[in-house]
């Protein structure tokens, strides 16, 4: 009923004016009385639509015709004149429906986009303002089954490749394998999404199974109807999916920084726990040092041999003190405590090392080699120095009295390439990349450590280290980062 | 009688042990387990070095440190089993005068106990020129020779060693070095002291892998030899 009230309007309105024209010309005629169903009609148009305005117009020809054109009381069309005003008329139904239709639509259209963009508005602020990221997604998924299409809207995160449905309802196992599978792979299925736009992909028409998106670090299941989905509910889904993806961006980067706390203060711990243990376990040597040196002096009154036997103690404690020292260190290493980076001059870190070592270096001939423009290297000045000081002890050991230790470096392809070499005997091939495994010794005395705590020393800068026999002796070669920028400040 | 020493650690055997081998090299030695009792005694018995642990119970060792500072002009020498940097720089920063990592043997604590001695008495003499090895440096005329031939230095680096000097044979920290050359706002740049320590030694014919007048204190800083 309602559809056919337009056409009914028209012709009543035909009628109408006819009857007004009809009534005016009784009384006198008067000319150009027909541009009143041109009004009639350009009305009809912009109301109604394209065919109400034909049928309006058609009618009012009809009606003008009979009623008004000679002869009157006949339907004869006479001459190009009044087929042209049949013409007329049908394209003024025609132009104005379709300007007025395009109108209609367009404000339709921008009605929508305001509609939708204002719910778009007040998801993102909730979800956005609310603290926590679940309530959030929780919001945005409720929003999304308000969409007529949509029967389900639900995220799924995936921690490590395990799935957990974080908003939108239960999940059963098959669906978390699924999304975890479409996750992991970068797939989506039975959807896609290309600049902006979602397509649905129905695979196996009527069956109810959702399809699954991959985000940034989660999975969207949804259940749309592809029937009841136009363009406008896909653009709002689209938008929506948008922001989930923005919320699980939120959700991974407030994961990390949890996590990078948890590490902080893990550190923390470690950082105590070695500080006690070495507190523990060197006071008793302290004390025992302190206790044989005292009586070691020749002014405590001990025989010559008695004495003797307590420089011998004393090494054997100085020896427990160092291998302590190696375990800590270590430890420390192992740890993953954070290095404490500077630019340094190597020259000054093998001055450390060798004033460290004097004692033991003073049977040797100690060479160093270092160019006068050396750059300076990016290093944790006291780890540096640890991996100088333990080649060169290792150095000494091996080194006739006498020998030369030769201590060198040189700047290659953006790092220093260092080296320590001794005139020792060379080590078996089989054991080059062995002698830097933790608690691997050739001596029978060593700890084992020495080495290993250079290679992670080494390693944690970012350099490399081996050792080669050359025709001297044993090399030791490593590289550690130079410093940035070559810092030379004005003095 | 070559000095009272004050031991303030809370290890029996250790304060044993350091009572005998210093005793044994003629220092008057007495012992203390706390923080406090090493205040009291400090400002009663006026000891000439501290030997103070940082690990002690109840008022730990820097809180002590700052404590006996206005009690005591005696010299400070941190002990401590810690082979932190971090805490070495702090204790300097708040007055220690030198440190000492446990274990060590008599022979090597009684040659820092002597140096820090040595050190005091020179500026209480107030001797204007300073010297390690052949290098000398005079305070009054500004000048620095080696082996009696005078060697130029710019503005930053005489100040530098004129600094170093000041401290002969004490660490001296980057934080320190910075803020008495430099002034506040170049606190962190330590590749300052770097280069110019460095430019120093080249100056004074010094070999940077060994040095004989300003040595590195890894970690912490620098010491000119005394």
């Amino acid at each position: 009923m309602r559809r056919l009230a337009p056409y009914a309007i028209a012709i009543g309105g035909v009628i109408g004016i006819t009857a007004v024209i009809w009534l005016v010309n009784l009384r006198a005629p008067v000319s150009g009385m027909s541009a009143m169903y041109l009004l009639l009609v350009l009305w009809l148009g912009a109301r109604w639509g394209r065919w109400p305005a034909v049928v309006g117009s058609v009618a009012a020809f009809v009606l003008y015709d009979f009623f008004f054109v000679p002869p009157v009381g006949t339907l004869s069309v006479n001459g190009p004149a009044e087929v042209l005003e049949l013409v007329v008329l049908l394209a003024v139904a025609l132009v104005t429906s379709q300007l007025a239709g395009s109108l209609r639509r367009a404000r339709a259209s921008a009605e929508a986009l305001t509609r939708e963009s204002r719910a778009l508005y007040e998801v993102a602020t909730q979800a956005l303002r609310s603290q926590e990221v679940t309530v959030a997604m929780a919001m945005l998924c409720e929003r999304g089954t308000e969409l007529r299409s949509v029967g389900r809207f639900a995220l799924v995160a995936v921690d490590s490749g395990l799935p957990s449905a974080l908003a939108g309802g239960d999940l059963s196992a098959a669906e978390l394998k699924q999304a975890a599978w479409s996750h992991e792979n970068g797939r989506p299925i039975r959807i896609s999404v290309r600049a902006g736009a979602v397509t649905l992909v129905r695979t196996n028409p009527g069956a109810a199974e959702p399809a699954y998106l991959p985000l940034a670090s989660g999975v969207a299941v949804l259940q749309v109807d592809a029937e009841l989905a136009g363009p406008d509910e896909l653009r709002m889904l689209a938008a929506l999916i948008g922001l989930a993806d923005l919320l699980f961006d939120r959700r991974r980067a407030a994961l990390e920084s949890e996590r990078a706390r948890g590490l902080e203060s893990s550190d923390r711990l470690k950082t105590a726990i070695l500080s006690s243990l070495s507190h523990e376990l060197k006071s008793p040597i302290a004390s025992l040092r302190a206790g044989l040196t005292a009586l070691a002096s020749p002014q405590a009154g001990l025989q010559a041999d008695q004495r003797e036997l307590l420089v011998d103690l004393d090494r054997q404690a100085t020896r427990l003190d160092r291998m302590v020292g190696d375990l800590l260190a270590l430890s420390r290493l192992e740890a993953g405590l954070e290095l404490d980076k500077e630019a340094q001059n190597f020259a000054d870190l093998v001055a450390g090392a060798t004033r460290q070592l004097r004692g033991e270096l003073a049977g040797n001939r100690l060479v160093v080699e270092l160019p006068d423009d050396l750059p300076p290297v990016e290093v944790d000045e006291v780890q540096a120095g640890r991996v100088l000081a333990n080649l060169l002890e290792n150095a000494h050991e091996w080194a006739p009295l006498n020998g030369v230790i030769e201590v060198g470096a040189v700047p290659r392809s953006g790092m220093l390439e260092a080296w320590v070499e001794n005139e020792g005997p060379p080590i078996a091939t089989a054991d080059l990349d062995r002698i830097f495994d933790t608690f691997w010794t050739r001596r029978a005395r060593g700890s084992g450590l020495g080495l290993a705590i250079c290679k992670r020393v080494v390693e944690a800068h970012g350099g490399r280290i081996s050792a080669e026999n050359r025709r001297r002796g044993p090399r030791f070669t490593f590289t550690f980062p130079l410093a940035p920028v070559p810092a030379v400040p004005g003095s | 009688m070559s000095g009272r020493v004050l031991v303030v650690d809370d290890e029996v055997e250790m304060q044993r042990a350091l009572r005998a081998g210093l005793g044994y090299h003629d220092f008057d030695v007495r012992a203390v387990g706390s923080g406090e009792e090493a205040v009291t005694e400090a400002a009663a018995w006026r000891p000439d070095v501290i030997l103070l642990d940082l690990g002690l119970p109840g008022m730990d060792g820097f809180a002590t440190l700052k404590a006996l500072r206005p009690a005591t002009r005696a010299a400070v020498i941190i002990v401590s089993v810690m082979p932190d940097e971090k805490d070495k720089v702090r204790a300097l920063d708040a007055g220690a005068d030198d440190y000492l990592v446990k274990p060590f043997g008599t022979e090597e604590l009684v040659a820092r106990i002597r140096a820090v001695l040595r050190r005091q008495a020179d500026v209480t003499a107030g001797e204007p020129v300073i010297r390690s090895g052949d290098l000398a440096i005079d305070i009054g005329r500004r000048s620095v020779t080696v082996n009696g031939k005078s060697v130029r230095l710019t503005p930053t680096e005489y100040e530098l060693l004129r600094f170093l000097a000041l401290h002969a044979g004490k660490p001296v920290t980057h934080t320190t070095l910075l803020r008495q050359v430099w002034g506040d706002y170049a606190i962190g740049d330590t590749y300052n002291t770097r280069y110019v320590v460095a430019q120093i030694r080249k100056k004074l014919g010094d070999d940077p892998a060994n040095p004989r007048y300003i040595v590195n204190e890894p970690g912490v800083g620098y010491r000119l030899e005394g």
